[in-house]
């Protein structure tokens, strides 16, 4: 134990000598460097790779170095933060719902880019507002998270069903008589449910213009997109229409080994389809099923999606901004180039307006149904995507929720009003609101 | 005054202090200023960088804090059910590889001695791809027609905590194996010539020479394993999904994480909470202290 500490004190104080010289060089005027933390290297990393490249190309003395952080990047800036901005990067990516909260707790952690001159108005408006606080914008939106549901047209056809019948805006009530006749036909469940995850009521709920809190942004579990999205989701389990998986893998595992007939979830799981490339020309997309007796339900939502900000602490601002208002925000051919680029490399769809025009948006893709272009649809459902509000509160939220909702689907919880008190009681208990 | 000279002088030794002080810097820094600060801290309701005080507000949060009680209920459940079965385990174990095996000993003890030095996650994905509900586990039972329904290891709130406590035992039983095999060397052969003289059975002699022999052990193992478990977080983590499903695994020192780190980030409230745990482990390492002199 003691030659244990001793070892890693000294260990300590040869890193701490480590990062004093180097800092001493960087003093020295070697080339600029900046440090960008995400996670997903096939992903956000592959896509900040390609916009490095686009700076890059113009600012060869830039060295930028994508650090993958795999594992709870949040919880890391805000140990960062709380240590003063020691340790941290210059650029980071983080999901959509934490900003708020960043901003509630961190005032003037990250860099307003607004006043540094980016025009916000150049982004899907849904992503810009949750980042916006009074007349500051402090992040540069990444990627959209515009959903849909994917279903597998060869084991509908199978259950003696036309799956163009079915290539339309649906309502859940529709999806579930889908489900119930695939199932009879061929006794595979129609969707995949990540048991651990709240993608699933997230994207119902949000469909309907829609989050779990009130107008103030206090938690407000007892409305009615989310009994209807909780009851829609207790009956397709019921039916035995839900593939149950745990976890991620699981989850995968149950729509690309064929144990399931579809699922529900943004683009950006498109990659991951494609890694079975035994399933090119089986996959059909078609519009986020529609909450019928929701006021305001629609045809689109979103799930997750995230966006890249300046933390206040980096001692490179002009250099960071520059690189992001040059690459992510720029409008040069180069720039929309990339963008164009990394959806069909990575499946990463930006939500920078003019990026738009790229050839991949319309493109058709063999890897679908009849060759559907799904990057024209998805684009076309993200136009629809409301503007929404996490407030402060949304991990903590979500949590409760989601804690309440596996008790539903384990049979501990059997009604909806249920899980709406359980949530709640769990929620006051954990936040002391 | 000489004499209080000479009473007090040796506080002032200048080249022991000298010797001692890189050691008291950082007790300083590291152990007294953490735990001063600490005191401050849990008078405060934290939000990041803002902060207000309340007191002992968050221990009145806390006296309604259902989900932290349960945690800390579960933390004591585990150490009353999986520490006994791993330390009869890896005494059953270390006794086998000790007297009734004689060949392929270093072997045997590699394998079981490799979970503790195996990664943590890399074992949490091959153990959730046993134990999901079409995962070898279930297909096995099955096959053998022991289960007609898949078990929920992951999914269900009662065998998510008998899958922490399989893993928990999985993973440290080989680690107290080895105190028992060097307990075990340490006894003298000729203890065990004499038994056999006097015509006492393998059984006879295990309950009268060798188990009377490893208490020392047995108290050791047990004091190391429960405060290991009060302060279980690596499983519930990562294993079930941040103590999952619906808090059924969750861990006092997890929730605390999260309540710093994931929910609120209050470290007010973390601390709070911090101190409940610290003076439950301070009570039990109490009593084990007590026991261990009453044995010795």
């Amino acid at each position: 134990m003691k030659k244990g500490l001793v070892l890693f004190l000294a260990v300590l104080m040869i890193a701490v000598s480590f990062m004093s010289c180097s800092n001493k060089e960087a003093k020295a005027g070697a080339p600029q460097k900046l440090t960008v933390w995400c996670w997903d290297p096939n992903f956000n990393g592959y896509s900040m790779g390609k916009a490095v490249e686009v700076y890059q190309a113009s600012h060869p003395d830039v060295e930028i170095e994508i650090v993958d952080v795999p594992d709870n990047i949040e919880g890391k800036i805000e140990a960062g933060l709380q240590a003063g901005g020691a340790g941290l990067p210059d650029i980071s990516l983080f999901q959509d719902y934490i900003i708020e909260k960043f901003v509630q707790n961190y005032p003037g952690a990250f860099v307003d880019l607004k006043a540094e001159g980016i025009d916000h108005s150049q982004f899907a408006q849904y992503k810009v507002a949750p980042m916006t606080d009074g007349d500051k914008i402090y992040g540069i939106p990444f990627d959209t998270g515009s959903t849909g549901l994917f279903l597998r047209t060869d084991i509908i056809s199978a259950a003696g069903l036309n799956p163009d019948d079915y290539q339309k805006s649906m309502t859940w009530s529709e999806v579930i008589a889908l489900g119930e006749k695939v199932k009879a036909a061929t006794g595979m469940p129609l969707i995949a449910y990540d048991n651990t995850s709240f993608d699933f009521l997230r994207i119902m709920v949000q469909s309907t213009g829609t989050q779990f809190f009130d107008n103030s942004g206090n938690v407000m579990y007892d409305t009615p997109a989310v009994k209807k999205s909780l009851a829609y989701i207790k009956e397709m389990d019921d039916k035995g229409i839900l593939f149950m998986a745990e976890g991620w893998n699981n989850w995968v595992a149950a729509f690309n080994n064929d144990q399931s007939a579809g699922l529900m979830n943004a683009l950006w799981i498109i990659g991951t389809l494609k890694s079975k490339p035994e399933n090119a020309g089986k996959w059909m997309v078609v519009p986020t099923p529609i909450v019928e007796g929701v006021a305001n339900a629609q045809a689109a939502s979103n799930n997750g999606g995230s966006s890249w900000y300046v933390l206040s602490a980096t001692k490179n601002k002009d250099l960071a901004v520059d690189f992001l208002k040059s690459t992510w925000a720029g409008t040069t051919p180069e720039a929309l180039g990339f963008y164009n680029e990394i959806l069909k490399g990575a499946g990463a769809m930006g939500t920078f307006l003019p990026s738009r025009s790229g050839s991949n948006y319309t493109a058709k893709d063999e890897f679908f149904y009849k060759s559907q272009a799904v990057y024209k649809d998805f684009s076309a459902w993200m136009e629809k995507v409301p503007v929404l509000y996490y407030t402060p509160n949304y991990t903590a939220m979500r949590t409760a929720l989601g804690n309440a909702m596996q008790g539903m689907l384990s049979g501990n919880i059997t009604t909806v009003d249920g899980v709406i008190d359980a949530a709640a009681a769990e929620y006051k208990q954990t936040t002391g609101n | 005054m000489l004499q209080i000279h000479n009473r007090y002088h040796r506080y002032l030794n200048r080249t022991g202090w000298g010797f001692i002080a890189p050691a008291l810097a950082f007790y300083l820094v590291f152990m007294l200023y953490p735990i001063g600060s600490s005191l401050f801290l849990v008078t405060q309701k934290w939000r990041g960088m803002s902060r207000e005080f309340v007191g002992l507000g968050n221990f009145v949060r806390m006296a309604h804090d259902q989900v932290f009680w349960k945690a800390l209920g579960h933390n004591f459940l585990f150490m009353a059910i999986q520490i006994p079965l791993m330390v009869f385990l890896a005494m059953v174990i270390a006794v086998i590889l000790h007297q009734g095996i004689k060949r392929f000993r270093g072997i045997f003890r590699t394998i079981y001695f490799l979970p503790v030095v195996t990664s943590l996650v890399a074992y949490s994905i091959l153990f959730r791809i046993l134990l999901q509900s079409n995962g070898l586990l279930n297909n096995f039972l099955h096959s053998l027609k022991l289960i007609t329904e898949p078990i929920g290891w992951l999914n269900d709130p009662f065998w998510a905590k008998v899958t922490i406590i399989l893993a928990l035992t999985w993973r440290w039983t080989g680690y107290n194996m080895v105190f028992f095999l060097v307990g075990l060397q340490n006894i003298n052969k000729e203890i065990y010539e004499a038994a056999e003289v006097d015509g006492a059975s393998q059984i006879r002699q295990f309950f009268t020479i060798t188990l009377p022999l490893l208490t020392p052990v047995i108290l050791f193992s047990l004091v190391t394993s429960t405060s290991g478990t009060m302060q279980l977080f690596d499983e519930p983590n990562v294993l079930t999904w941040e103590g999952g499903p619906a808090n059924a695994t969750m861990t006092a020192a997890l929730y605390i994480y999260r309540q710093a780190f994931v929910l609120n980030s209050d470290f007010g409230y973390a601390s709070a909470l911090s101190y409940v745990m610290v003076i439950i482990a301070a009570v039990l390492a109490f009593i084990q202290i007590k026991v261990l002199k009453e044995r010795n």
